[in-house]
């Protein structure tokens, strides 16, 4: 049998209507990067973007967020093992300290960082005698994506690890598993997925980190300068073309990680 | 020194004793799995009371309980997922009780197979030697012995997801079979799969388990299932044993009511014993030789639906045993056999007291309630003697047997 219907106008209306709202919101402003960049020619804007101090912005910003995710990967998995298997008294608290770092401005968090590290800070003044400064360098920027950025991992990973079930690791250990063999050949892989998309989560937010980055870097250009910094420095000082560039750098990068991110997820789960 | 000789010493008569009173289906077979006076508790509550079982090799037992019998714990502690609060688990003459689950080399089929999904079939059963760094020869040569032990070898490439309830618990036991476990332990392997598969999967497994000759302990809560898997099956309530036994003896021999009642329909009737006969009610039984009872003692007897035979006049089949005029209540058709339920004439229940009662009390008091039971008659003879609801008919047995309270405690 088929089915035959009249054309529903509700349809076409709402859809178009999204889209028009998605105009200013999104599309135009990411556009006018594009246009504004290529206004120039290509070779222009070529040669901002291998001004050493842009090249080295992004390297740092690639470096940086690469470390921070890293770390957070690693500890993610391990508060996630922990905070799914063992019931402790403060468990729940734990588990709100871990996920607040989302909810607090980063701006509050890099000038906690730096209150805490910094030269006169309730650590770093003790530091700083022996010539050790923990702040404006690239373990600053790498300590404050992993405060910012250290929710997103343990938010995709801990899911994961409550609804696997227990009986998977039991019967790796019936069959004669190590804790060690149980994780690596059992508990890891299922988690694949969630590992990867919780590192390109992590590594996207790290790449963009401004707000808790100025603070703590101390925005030195050719030193703790990161790609966000850069766009920020250059535009003002009026050098509208050098933070373009970076800016384009910066949002086609963005576009990569999301496709992976959509694409791939179907890939990783499959079962 | 002498003293840790002397715990041995101990734990091996322990052992021993523990071994005469559960003696296994047959004594010529070695002995592969005992369980020790196993004890468990979760807290302050007592969840298993002293277990105490053995299984010989290549016998298959079943633990048959209702959910939160504690049957389900006992697997546990066996395959050391969880430990006991006393007791001794002992494989091939090996005590494990200490070891880790890894160490034990036992086989668990969880309920759900607990089969690695990002694994393949092959990669699954394969998975038990490549821990234990087999070569690679020797793995894919026991993989391929076991893919066509249990004819899994065109789904050798494919994902757990993609097989079928069935297929996943073959795979299941294949992994286990790959490092020739001790013993099997299924847990209610039959949970989560339809009625069909379940009495085809049933005898599928029975038959490799004859195969492969390794000893299975199996667990389950559906009586049926318990009385075809099992050469022996051990009824557990409320965290003990109650009776432990072939599936005949089980079923035709139950030593406690609630063994009597958990598997099938069961009729249960007071009496009292006499010095030469049973009194139930106005009707005479005979008592066997063994054991023997006290006169005035009380006493239950138990007999199966079918077990009771029903006739409309005063003549009782020889070798029947009389019981009692009764009136028929209802009548119901149950595909292979009709279903009667009966009521009982006054006096057909013999109330009796307990041991304090009767001090208080010179007369033995007679109880006059009136009494249900069921019956059950195959096709044929439903039809030869066509029942009514309201006829009158005279209730006899053909066989009973008798519990009295003190086997049941045991």
């Amino acid at each position: 049998m088929r089915h035959v219907r009249g054309f529903d106008i509700i349809r076409p209306l709402s859809v178009g209507m999204l889209v028009l709202m998605m105009l200013p919101l999104v599309f135009l402003p990411l556009l006018s990067i594009f246009v504004f960049g290529m206004r120039n020619g290509l070779d222009k804007f070529w040669a901002a973007l291998m001004a050493p101090e842009a090249v080295f912005a992004l390297k740092l910003s690639m470096a940086t967020s690469f470390w921070a995710t890293v770390f957070n990967v690693v500890f993610g998995l391990f508060a996630s093992y922990v905070l799914s298997r063992y019931n402790f008294w403060g468990r729940n608290a734990l588990i709100v300290t871990i996920s607040l770092p989302t909810a607090i401005p980063t701006a509050v968090a890099g000038f906690a960082l730096l209150l805490l590290w910094g030269p006169y800070g309730t650590l770093g003044r003790f530091l700083a005698p022996h010539g050790i400064s923990v702040m404006f360098t690239a373990g600053a920027i790498i300590l404050a994506n992993v405060f910012v950025t250290f929710p997103l991992a343990f938010g995709v990973i801990k899911p994961v690890f409550d609804t696997m079930s227990r009986s998977l690791e039991e019967a790796s250990a019936t069959i004669g598993a190590t804790r060690w063999q149980t994780f690596w050949y059992v508990t890891l892989p299922s988690l694949r997925g969630a590992i990867v998309s919780g590192a390109l989560l992590t590594f996207a937010r790290a790449v963009g980190e401004f707000g808790s980055t100025i603070l703590v870097s101390g925005n030195l250009a050719g030193r703790t300068q990161t790609a966000p910094l850069y766009i920020f420095a250059k535009f003002n000082e009026g050098q509208i073309e050098a933070a373009n560039a970076i800016a384009i750098v910066l949002a086609l990068f963005s576009f990569l990680i999301f496709s992976v991110l959509f694409f791939a997820r179907d890939w990783l789960d499959v079962d | 020194m002498s003293t840790e000789e002397d715990t041995l010493k101990a734990k091996q008569k322990l052992i021993e004793e523990q071994k005469q009173k559960t003696p296994t289906s047959d004594p010529t077979l070695p002995t592969a799995t005992s369980v020790v006076g196993i004890s468990k508790r979760f807290g302050k509550t007592s969840v298993l009371e002293n277990i105490s079982f053995d299984v010989a090799e290549g016998e298959a037992l079943v633990l048959l309980g209702a959910s939160g019998s504690g049957k389900t714990t006992i697997l546990r502690i066996i395959a050391g997922l969880e430990q006991p609060y006393t007791g001794h688990i002992i494989l091939h003459g090996r005590d494990v009780t200490e070891l880790p689950a890894r160490e034990r080399g036992v086989g668990v089929i969880f309920q759900s197979y607990a089969l690695f999904p990002k694994m393949t079939v092959e990669k699954n059963i394969g998975y038990g030697l490549r821990i234990r760094r087999r070569r690679r020869k020797e793995i894919k040569e026991t993989v391929n012995e076991l893919l066509s032990l249990v004819q899994l070898e065109e789904h050798r490439k494919k994902y757990p997801s993609q097989l079928s309830g069935g297929q996943q618990q073959r795979v299941a036991i294949a992994r286990t079979l790959a490092y020739k476990p001790e013993v099997l332990l299924f847990d209610e392997p039959f949970g989560a799969l339809d009625t069909q598969t379940r009495t085809h999967l049933r005898r599928e497994i029975r038959a490799l388990l004859r195969k492969v000759n390794v000893p299975a302990i199996f667990i389950t809560h559906d009586q049926e299932e318990a009385l075809e898997l099992g050469d022996r099956v051990a009824v557990i309530n409320k965290g003990h044993i109650e009776q432990i036994g072939t599936p005949f003896e089980i079923y035709n021999q139950p030593a406690t009511e609630y063994v009597a009642t958990f598997l099938g329909a069961a009729n249960i009737l007071d009496g009292v014993a006499r010095d030469s006969f049973l009194e139930i009610g106005s009707a005479r039984l005979p008592l066997p030789e063994q054991p023997k009872y006290n006169s005035g003692e009380c006493v239950k007897i138990v007999f199966r639906p079918e077990d009771v035979s029903l006739s409309k006049t005063e003549f009782v089949k020889p070798g029947n045993h009389k019981l009692s005029p009764a009136v028929v209540e209802e009548i119901s058709f149950v595909g292979a056999y009709e279903r009667v339920r009966l009521q009982l004439g006054k006096g057909s229940d013999s109330s009796c007291l307990t041991d304090e009662a009767a001090l208080l009390t010179t007369q033995a008091p007679e109880s006059y309630s009136a009494k249900s039971i069921i019956a059950t008659r195959p096709k044929p003879e439903a039809a030869a003697t066509r029942l009514h609801v309201g006829d009158r008919v005279v209730v006899s047995i053909t066989s009973f047997t008798i519990l009295s309270p003190k086997q049941a405690r045991q």
